[in-house]
């Protein structure tokens, strides 16, 4: 239903054209700009602002260091000259055969079980439900094994995974229905789904010959080792679509925490916004899935650490993106690097780092549970 | 009861006659009776007899400790399996193997101190801010606890590989290939576990009603709970020792015993130990023939089981109180 703001009788006193005269808010900058004989201004959180900065620079060192270590140890400055395609044959093969694909694939996937999650999160309203907690990574992990093992490969896995997360999510949302999405019951709802779609995956892998069940073992840990190039195509543009819907709907998503008479009196579309929402947070999971497995716990780490650096104002859904990349490219370093001529798939690491802080946030004392 | 044991006879004899190999069951049939082939008698007697009796006993433990746990944690969501004591035990047998330990004779012990220190783990989280109050919290910290556990056992597997590959097969849950010999290790503690559930049934049942109703008829809530933990441990680790972690049997085994005997503990805990091993033995059934020539994971198949049953429990409208 559309909203006329203007039926009201204007002010009194005249429209101030000049701009300059509004003061913003404390700690947010005002942009402005014309634009076809519009005025259009927007507020830019400072804090939100240095927080993404930060990030970007961490996540940037990140990388650098996963291009420099490795089973060949590279200078920085060996690395960046490989990067650029000059520096001896050897760093330029290293990096850019080796390193430069996994790291793509990292941070890819990092972002978009990060923002998944804290879309699901913001949806739900329930600061646990994130994909891989309600099942829906296993749902894709369960079709995407079974493109790989029984039909063949053929049909890629990506359009599998999202047809999985997809069935998933039916299931375990309409099993939500009438218990509704805030409570525990809801995430132990989606974590019985989860086991079903486990238990499926098992019986796929058991039923084929060993080497096909090699191929699809990977999807079962969670590991950037057996990464893809189509299923990388494919994640990095559902990436950018993924941000691009994000930027739209971040505002809406602020709103969307509060009840849903009060963001539709704010003028929000709230069925509309909260199935699109669903729907980018679905598929960026299943995408991301078919690239490296279920590693879910990168996207209920990912926004508990945005929302720490971030004000409590706004859902800070870019910050998400760039924290879940970091954790991911980072644990993916860790594992490669701590038992050295062994790797350690990435979704053991964030599993014994994720999981006390999972932990820590059900049992903290405060009942700041309800983000 | 006399159902369930008729019932519990029938899918025994079918698990003997049923399986993977050769010998069809018209040949085991006559094994039974005394006749048979060499091959056929081979067969039944030395692999499909001891698996089905060490599937019994896994299948009573976990029934056993399935219900024990339930009425200690006033949870119908309670699982050995769920709360992480199965991933303790397994986390420990791993740890053991890793320091150098390979003997089968140490597994039973060090796998029971294991569930030992998963349940006062999740006793130790129970009496954090409310969460034993409530149910379906506890399931959850107990369900991310053993995915931290599960975590770390993989790592260890992937740092030794010697008892990587001495246990791949045990970390995943399954009766294949078990032997008398597996099962002479456990029994001595399954008597014990077995005494000490007669002693504490009654003080059970009469701490359901409430802590002051269990001091006021001259119980001790506080002995019975560790009496009980430790019953658990013992239980859970036996099994777990002979048959790796299997989850959601001690979570259907005591839903179906209440929804036959009622809430009442000591009658329903009877009837966890016919349910029980008829549970496992179906699985094993079907784990077997479902796949022919190879062989499932047990857990898979009481996992497709329970985890239906997990979810109807949680979106049951009102907890059933225990």
């Amino acid at each position: 239903m559309p909203m006329k703001t203007h039926s009201l009788t204007p002010p009194a006193c005249p429209m101030n054209r000049d701009d300059t005269a509004v003061t913003p808010p404390p700690g947010s900058w005002r942009l402005s700009w014309t634009l076809g004989g519009r005025d259009h201004s927007m507020l830019i959180e400072r804090r939100a602002c240095f927080a993404c900065l930060g990030l970007l620079a961490v996540l940037l060192a990140v990388c650098l260091l996963s291009l420099c270590l490795g089973s060949v140890a590279l200078s920085p400055r060996q690395a960046l000259a490989g990067l650029f395609g000059h520096g001896e044959p050897m760093s330029v093969f290293v990096v850019q055969e080796l390193r430069l694909v996994r790291l793509a694939a990292g941070v890819a996937t990092g972002a978009a079980f990060s923002l998944s999650g804290c879309l699901m999160q913001t949806l739900a309203r329930n600061r646990l439900a994130t994909p891989g907690i309600v099942g829906i990574d296993n749902g894709a992990t369960a079709f995407a094994v079974a493109s790989v093992v029984g039909l063949g490969t053929s049909l890629a896995p990506p359009p599998m995974a999202l047809a999985g997360a997809a069935t998933a999510t039916a299931i375990t949302f309409a099993l939500a229905n009438d218990v509704g999405t805030r409570g525990y019951r809801f995430i132990v709802t989606g974590i019985g789904v989860g086991a079903v779609f486990g238990a499926l995956t098992q019986l796929l892998m058991a039923r084929v010959a060993i080497d096909t069940a090699n191929a699809a073992y990977p999807w079962t840990v969670g590991s950037l080792n057996a990464r893809d190039g189509t299923a990388l195509t494919w994640l990095w543009c559902g990436l950018a679509i993924g941000l691009l819907a994000a930027c739209y709907l971040s505002r809406a998503m602020r709103v969307l925490r509060f009840s849903d008479a009060v963001a539709q009196g704010l003028g929000y579309r709230v069925r509309g916004c909260r199935y699109l929402a669903l729907v980018v947070s679905v598929a960026l999971a299943a995408l991301a899935v078919a690239v490296a497995g279920p590693v879910g716990l990168v996207g209920l780490i990912g926004p508990e650490i945005a929302r720490q650096l971030s004000s409590h104002r706004g859902i800070s859904l870019i910050a998400s993106a760039l924290s879940g990349a970091i954790i991911m490219v980072a644990s993916d370093l860790v594992g490669r690097l701590l038992l050295a001529p062994i790797e350690v798939p990435v979704g053991i690491v964030t599993a014994i780092v994720g999981s006390p802080f999972l932990l820590w946030i059900l049992l903290r004392p405060a009942p700041r549970f309800q983000s | 009861m006399l159902i369930l044991l008729a019932s519990l006879l029938l899918v025994s004899v079918t698990s003997l006659l049923l399986g993977a190999g050769d010998v069809g069951p018209l040949d085991a049939g006559s094994v039974l009776f005394g006749g048979g082939s060499d091959e056929a008698r081979f067969v039944v007697e030395s692999l499909r007899l001891p698996r089905m009796l060490v599937g019994m006993a896994v299948g009573m433990a976990l029934g056993v400790a399935g219900s024990l746990i339930q009425a200690v944690a006033r949870n119908p969501l309670a699982e050995p399996g769920l709360l992480g004591v199965s991933a303790g035990s397994a986390l420990a047998v791993a740890i053991a193997l890793v320091l150098g330990a390979s003997a089968a004779t140490l597994r039973v012990s060090v796998a029971q101190l294991g569930a030992l220190a998963g349940c006062l783990f999740v006793l130790l989280m129970a009496r954090v801010n409310g969460v034993g109050n409530d149910p379906v919290r506890l399931v959850l910290a107990g369900a991310i606890l053993s995915g931290l556990l599960g975590a770390l056992t993989s790592l260890l597997l992937l740092v030794d590989q010697r008892s990587a590959d001495e246990i791949r097969f045990w970390v995943i849950g399954g009766l294949a290939g078990r032997r008398l010999d597996d099962l002479r290790a456990i029994l001595p503690s399954l008597l014990f576990a077995g005494a000490l559930v007669i002693m504490i049934a009654r003080p059970l049942a009469a701490l359901a009603l409430g802590e002051r109703v269990a001091v006021g008829l001259g119980h001790h809530p506080r002995w019975i709970r560790l009496l009980c933990v430790v019953a658990v441990a013992i239980l859970v680790g036996a099994a777990t020792a002979v048959a790796g972690p299997i989850a959601f049997v001690g979570l259907v085994v005591p839903f179906v015993a209440r929804a036959l005997a009622g809430p009442d503990i000591r009658r329903s805990l009877w009837l966890a130990l016919p349910l029980g091993p008829i549970m496992i033995l179906c699985a094993d059934i079907l784990a077997r023939l479902l796949v022919a020539p190879s062989e499932m994971p047990l857990g898979v198949i009481t996992a497709l089981v329970g985890a239906p049953v997990l979810i109807a429990v949680v979106r049951a409208h009102r907890l059933p109180a225990l």
